[in-house]
């Protein structure tokens, strides 16, 4: 099931979580770009790159959000530090422990700018809703 | 050695033969519209970097390579040392190449940019009521060749060979020259690293 369809970059649904105030989720989000395009990496070389960036907001506090390693790719002559394919990215999110009990919506969104060897496409953020109930 | 100077010179012969039975390469302008098919490119006005306003429409009777990019576009680097030749070779024969840069931060992006790379033409910071315009401009770069009465005489989305835009510039300007070749993968490159 996908969460979010774009052109090129997709976004596997979270499952629903459970968890108690004053624990931390452990969520890993499923990013898969379609063939033949890149999403540049969290840490671009060149600053006038558009980095992959995961922010969250809701009932939460965000303690860590971890990118794999980035491939490196030389795209006309450019070498570039990209995503490619399926890949996981890992956020560490606390729930205060005076987080009332009930469901809540953690909201994330994903900010990416994709391109293949001929062409970028403009950055686009994708919203992910993470279901939560806090008992 | 001797055997590679040898192969130098043999190549550097057939390379003669050639330039002599065709003797320029030939420029690409097969990507443009017959004119009766050109439809007049949507007129608009933009802010430059000094903050002038500047039409489209300002640029009738030249031809204007219009291209939409932006500074975290890899293919649209590739094409902006291009466009700065294709600037400087024909600013004086009637054309011009208009950017427009679709970079959300502004200026504060594109100018150190074009300080940069050395950006010889005219930048402009564009917004979606343009790309509109011009079907919607998704990717980049996308660019358009405008003939000299305003009408779109070619459209490209992505990264096309440079010696495409050449041909037609040089068609629609009615300049029967072609295109040079640089670099060093030419024989006399091969004939002059023979000898070291």
């Amino acid at each position: 099931m996908q969460a979010q369809v774009n052109k090129v970059v997709f976004v596997a649904a979270p499952e629903p979580v459970v968890a108690k105030a004053g624990a931390t989720i452990d969520e890993v989000l499923k990013i898969t770009v379609r063939e033949g395009y890149h999403v540049n990496s969290d840490k671009p070389k060149d600053e006038f790159i558009i980095p992959l960036k995961l922010t969250w907001t809701g009932p939460v506090s965000v303690k860590q959000v971890t990118f794999p390693k980035a491939e490196e790719i030389d795209v006309n002559g450019q070498k570039l530090t990209v995503f490619t394919g399926s890949f996981p990215i890992r956020t560490q999110l606390s729930i205060p422990a005076n987080t009332p009990k009930g469901k809540a919506t953690v909201t994330g969104k994903l900010r990416y700018q994709a391109c293949n060897s001929e062409m970028c496409l403009r950055p686009m953020t994708l919203d992910i809703e993470l279901p939560v109930t806090i008992e | 050695m001797k055997t590679l100077k040898s192969m130098a010179l043999i190549t550097l012969a057939a390379w003669g033969l050639l330039a002599a039975c065709s003797p320029s390469i030939p420029v690409d302008a097969a990507s443009l519209r017959v004119s009766q098919d050109r439809k007049p490119a949507p007129d608009f006005s933009l802010k430059d970097a000094s903050g002038a306003s500047v039409k489209l429409s300002d640029y009738r009777g030249k031809v204007v390579l219009l291209n939409f990019w932006a500074t975290w576009c890899g293919p649209c680097k590739v094409e902006i040392p291009w466009f700065i030749e294709f600037q400087q070779q024909y600013k004086d024969h009637g054309f011009v190449v208009l950017g427009v840069a679709m970079d959300e931060e502004g200026w504060d992006a594109v100018k150190p940019y074009m300080t940069d790379r050395k950006l010889n033409y005219r930048v402009l910071l564009g917004n979606d009521s343009v790309t509109q315009l011009y079907g919607g401009v998704d990717s980049l770069p996308t660019t358009f060749v405008i003939d000299k009465e305003g009408r779109i005489a070619s459209a490209h989305v992505g990264l096309v060979a440079k010696n495409e835009y050449l041909g037609e510039i040089q068609s629609l300007l009615g300049i029967k020259t072609t295109s040079r070749i640089t670099g060093n993968s030419s024989p006399l490159a091969v004939l002059a690293g023979a000898g070291q």
